[in-house]
């Protein structure tokens, strides 16, 4: 065991003494704050957006009246997390305006507090990005010529001339080297955590502490797959100056080019075939149709009406003006305006309403389904290229971090699904009330809507342990690299010809 | 004996692996390149066809809003305008998927009555140019593209492997003071080294680059013209001064620090912060550095401007008279003019509106990018988009020629009016114009010429880059220790 602890601490102590640590921990340190402080006044910005629109729509609820009015929005919330992983937090959408007789679909789904779109065209840098890169280079830097080298100055003979066994010498070096590395990572991110919470606007809850701590420790582990690979290579190549060279290369290759091409080559030659936006519409655009018919049939069938609006026009003496939208070019809306609408008797038109309403929005559930489908293509596509990237472990940290900050794809596409939920929840709360045959539908003048317990949408981020469980695939995989490189290093050295 | 240490220094370098892995790698990618830009989805065919398409409907909307008379035409604009696809995208793709493909023209019709009691009319709104932009969605990572930026850059990469250990590593072996016993200078000893990494990285660099043209010109599926092979040709210099500048940076470190490693990872930093690092981190930061109204608050001032012309022309209080009770015709040119008016401010704030927000939008790009200009590798990047014309500075350059654009067609409206007798001449209301159709062939067409004017700075910069670097690696050779 001393003889373990004693290589440790020499592989600690000459790691730490060369000038790659200083400079190495200094540039880390530097390019961790300045993309901390750099998200955080971004954050700020979205957060800041975040509540102005939410208070604006609570006041815009206030003026509804009609439930035929009643069009509320789903705001993404801005995840603090995003501090550290961007991921998808600054793209897509933030603001879900949800129509009841229109699908939601994500296209549609609008960008808010993006005062400059031009500006996405710069790369987001953030934490995980100057680790994933400058970190893992370090690791390599650390390890290349830990077994390599020392051959090369004759150490190693030296060493092995001791009553060391080789599997400890290795395990020692391992050790020593990431204990070495140990203090740059953590030192990065604390310093990051404070300037992080230096700002007023950023506050982390206990879960959020929680998952950054996960963080710290995926980080580690990547920090360990690097070092490990570093190592190994050291075992195999004789002359320290070619481990450098291989590592680097393999290094950036699987940091920079790998993934980007897999991302980018799915997205030229996607394997699932996206059927045309132009055809999704028109199917839409059927779908419509469809109601149309099925409802004037029924209408006819069931109360002798030609039109919906005939229940009003034949028995007295209203003029009704029916304004048609279609929101998106997705939805079919229709409002009635009916004058004088003092003391009309509509009662009829209301058993219609409550007949048609309800088939509408099944109709908009009908079209969203479609869309829907749509878009679980493109998402089968983009999951096929995260599937490729992972086979480096830079971007299985990378989508590690993700996940369990909630800034990665699913999440967001979770943020859309509740989207779809809350519509639903909105729908079961007219049914509930009958909503849809009342006459607070289309008039105000008897009663306005009671839209005082309509439910508000509320962003719900995935809890601490259902990210980590689907976060565990990539934490798997890095500790599967970890262990297949620890036990190459390791039985390669137990070969190691020391000639 | 320089041409002698560079020859000496080339056979070395073709030697190591470096060499080896580079040798596979940067054909590797070009192909990769070639075949995705070639043969790929949303390719060249596919965005010319929908450009074509787009011209076709532009002159179908002249030639049939030109029939209908020159009023007619004044109010429905010239359509739609489609920016040129750029063939080179492969060597710069500019992220282009989040830059406009076209600028549309607003057009919306109101019906009612012009005012409160007044006569029924339906009129249309004057024309007016919208800058959407493009929502699009995805993950960070879809940003970088494999072009031949990408590869440039990685390349860079490259450019320290090979020169971490020029100076430091011939230090260490002894060599260097070997080579100092003969009669050259310093000076001359860095050129050799210089120009042995130089030819070194070039030959693996110019066998890429004709691979990739090979299989792009036999894909069939981008055309290139005689003027292409000139902007490639462009690109290639630039490749060259960007290599250039690294195998500076590399001389510079090896030769300032006394080892090998320490020379790498000084490097290795280096290329990091100016590759990512920088050009990224500037980029976000002029959000915070020169901020630009929201498009909320944007939005809301638009709607206080337009509400009160509105108040102005067509006040909702029935107390006040509106402006517009009658409607416009030849026959009342008072009521006529007034449309004008009223139709000239609301299109006027519009324009005004629309332009400024997207003139604070470039001056933030703008910015942005002579901020990363610091990193030679963004100015690589600019200048591989200026010569590709992609990228924001050619969507920019396409607003400013599509504004002029503008300011012709309307020119050629009031020219073509004057010369109608019977025409009240107020513009621009549909009556206040001549009724005659237009000769469609007469209508100024929308001529997009590409500028590259963007390549000369960041071309500058790049010589002004290695003239720096060259100076800084000379100093700290003649300052270095042999031993």
């Amino acid at each position: 065991m001393t003889t373990l602890w004693l290589i440790i601490q020499r592989e600690f102590i000459s790691n730490v003494l060369t000038s790659r640590f200083m400079i190495g921990f200094v540039v880390c340190l530097i390019s961790t704050a300045a993309a901390i402080f750099v998200q955080v006044a971004d954050y700020e910005k979205r957060s800041a957006a975040y509540h102005v629109a939410v208070q604006e729509h609570q006041d815009e609820t206030r003026t509804w009246d009609l439930y035929s009015q009643i069009n509320p929005k789903a705001h993404r919330k801005p995840n603090p997390l995003s501090i550290f992983r961007v991921g998808m937090e600054k793209s897509g959408a933030d603001m879900v305006s949800i129509d009841l007789a229109t699908p939601i679909w994500e296209k549609d789904a609008q960008k808010q507090g993006s005062d400059n779109p031009f500006l996405s065209i710069f790369l987001s840098v953030d934490v995980i990005f100057v680790f994933k890169i400058v970190l893992s280079a370090l690791a390599i830097l650390f390890a290349y010529n830990t077994i390599s080298g020392e051959r090369e100055d004759g150490t190693l003979k030296l060493v092995l001339s001791n009553p060391v066994p080789r599997d400890r010498l290795v395990l020692g070096k391992y050790l020593g080297g990431m204990l070495s590395l140990f203090p740059i990572v953590v030192i990065s991110f604390v310093v990051g955590l404070v300037i992080a919470f230096a700002s007023p606007t950023t506050t982390f809850n206990g879960s959020d502490l929680l998952r950054l701590v996960m963080v710290l420790i995926v980080s580690l582990l990547y920090v360990s797959v690097c070092y490990l690979l570093g190592l190994l290579l050291s075992v195999w190549t004789k002359a320290a100056a070619t481990t450098l060279i291989l590592s680097m290369f393999i290094w950036g290759i699987l940091t920079i080019v790998h993934s980007n091409i897999a991302t980018f080559a799915v997205s030229k030659f996607p394997p699932h075939k996206l059927q045309p936006e132009k055809e999704a519409r028109q199917q839409v655009e059927k779908i419509w149709e469809d109601f149309k018919t099925e409802r004037d049939t029924y209408i006819l069938k069931k109360w002798g009406y030609k039109y919906p609006v005939s229940a009003i026009s034949q028995e007295e003496a209203l003029s009704i003006q029916i304004t048609m939208s279609s929101p998106w070019e997705l939805g079919f809306k229709e409002l009635y305006n009916i004058e004088p609408i003092r003391n009309a008797n509509v009662s009829k038109f209301q058993e219609v309403l409550g007949y048609q309403e309800p088939l509408r929005i099944d109709y908009a559930n009908k079209a969203e389904e479609l869309l829907k489908r749509r878009e679980e293509i493109s998402e089968r596509n983009a999951q096929l290229a995260r599937d490729i990237s992972r086979i480096s472990f830079a971007d299985a940290y990378r989508f590690a971090v993700g996940t369990i900050t909630g800034t990665d794809r699913e999440s967001y596409n979770d943020f859309m699904d509740q989207t779809r939920r809350y519509k639903r929840q909105i729908v079961g709360h007219l049914a509930d009330k009958n909503a849809f045959s009342e006459r607070a539908w289309f008039s105000s003048d008897k009663e306005a809507a009671e839209l005082i317990d309509l439910p508000v949408f509320q962003h719900r981020y995935n809890s601490v342990s259902e990210s980590f469980f689907r976060a565990l695939g990539d934490i798997f995989i890095l500790l599967a690299w970890n262990v297949i490189l620890f036990i190459g290093a390791y039985l390669s050295f137990l070969r190691y010809d020391m000639s | 004996m320089i041409w002698h240490i560079a020859k000496k220094e080339i056979h070395h370098n073709l030697m190591t692996l470096r060499f080896v892995l580079m040798i596979i790698l940067l054909p590797v990618l070009m192909v990769a390149n070639a075949l995705i830009y070639g043969f790929g989805n949303t390719g060249y065919t596919e965005e010319i066809y929908n450009y074509n398409r787009k011209v076709t409907q532009r002159l179908a909307h002249i030639e049939r809003f030109a029939s209908e008379g020159l009023g007619k035409l004044a109010m429905m604009g010239p359509g739609e305008i489609p920016k040129h696809p750029s063939q080179l995208k492969f060597c710069a793709d500019g992220t282009d998927e989040s830059i406009p493909r076209s600028i549309t023209i607003a057009d919306r019709t109101n019906y009612g009555r012009g005012g409160n009691e007044g006569e029924a009319y339906r009129w249309r709104e004057m024309w007016s140019l919208e800058y959407l932009p493009t929502n699009h969605s995805g993950d960070a990572t879809t940003l970088i593209k494999i072009d031949w930026v990408f590869i440039g850059i990685f390349m860079s990469f490259f450019v320290i492997l090979f020169t971490f250990d020029a100076i430091a590593g011939e230090r260490v072996q002894g060599t260097l003071s070997l080579m100092m016993s003969n009669r050259v200078s310093r000076g001359q000893i860095l050129l050799a080294k210089y120009l042995g990494a130089f030819f070194t990285l070039m030959v693996p660099l110019t066998i890429g680059i004709l691979m990739n043209l090979l299989i792009i010109y036999l894909s069939g599926n981008i055309p290139i013209d005689f003027s292409d092979w000139l902007r490639i040709l462009g690109m290639v210099g630039l490749f060259a001064l960007h290599i250039s500048i690294f195998i500076f940076l590399g001389l510079f470190f090896s030769s300032w620090v006394s080892n090998a490693i320490t020379s790498l990872v000084w490097l290795l930093l280096s290329w990091v912060c100016l590759a990512f690092i920088f050009p990224s981190l500037l980029g976000i930061f002029v959000g915070t550095l020169d901020p630009i109204p929201s498009i909320e608050v944007i939005s809301s001032r638009r709607q206080t401007q337009l509400a009160n012309i509105e108040n102005e022309f067509r006040p909702l209080k029935t107390s006040e008279s509106s402006k517009l009770k009658q409607a416009p015709s030849p026959d009342n040119p008072l009521a006529t003019r007034r449309w004008a008016a009223y139709l000239t401010s609301i299109g006027e704030t519009k324009t005004q509106i629309a332009d400024r927000h997207v003139d604070q939008q470039f001056r933030q790009v703008r910015l942005a990018r002579e901020l990363t200009q610091i990193s030679p590798t963004a100015c690589f990047q600019y200048a591989m988009e200026g010569f590709a014309n992609s990228g924001i500075t050619s969507y920019m350059n396409f607003v400013q020629q599509v504004r002029r654009y503008r300011q012709t067609f309307k020119d050629f409206i009031k020219s073509e009016d004057s010369g109608d007798p019977d025409s009240l001449h107020i513009y621009f209301v549909r009556e206040g114009l001549s009724q005659k159709p237009v000769d469609p062939d007469a209508v100024p067409q929308f001529e997009e010429k590409p500028s590259y004017q963007s390549v000369l700075f960041p071309t500058a910069l790049l010589i002004l880059f290695n003239v720096l670097f060259f100076t800084a690696a000379q100093l700290s050779f003649l300052k270095c220790d042999l031993k």
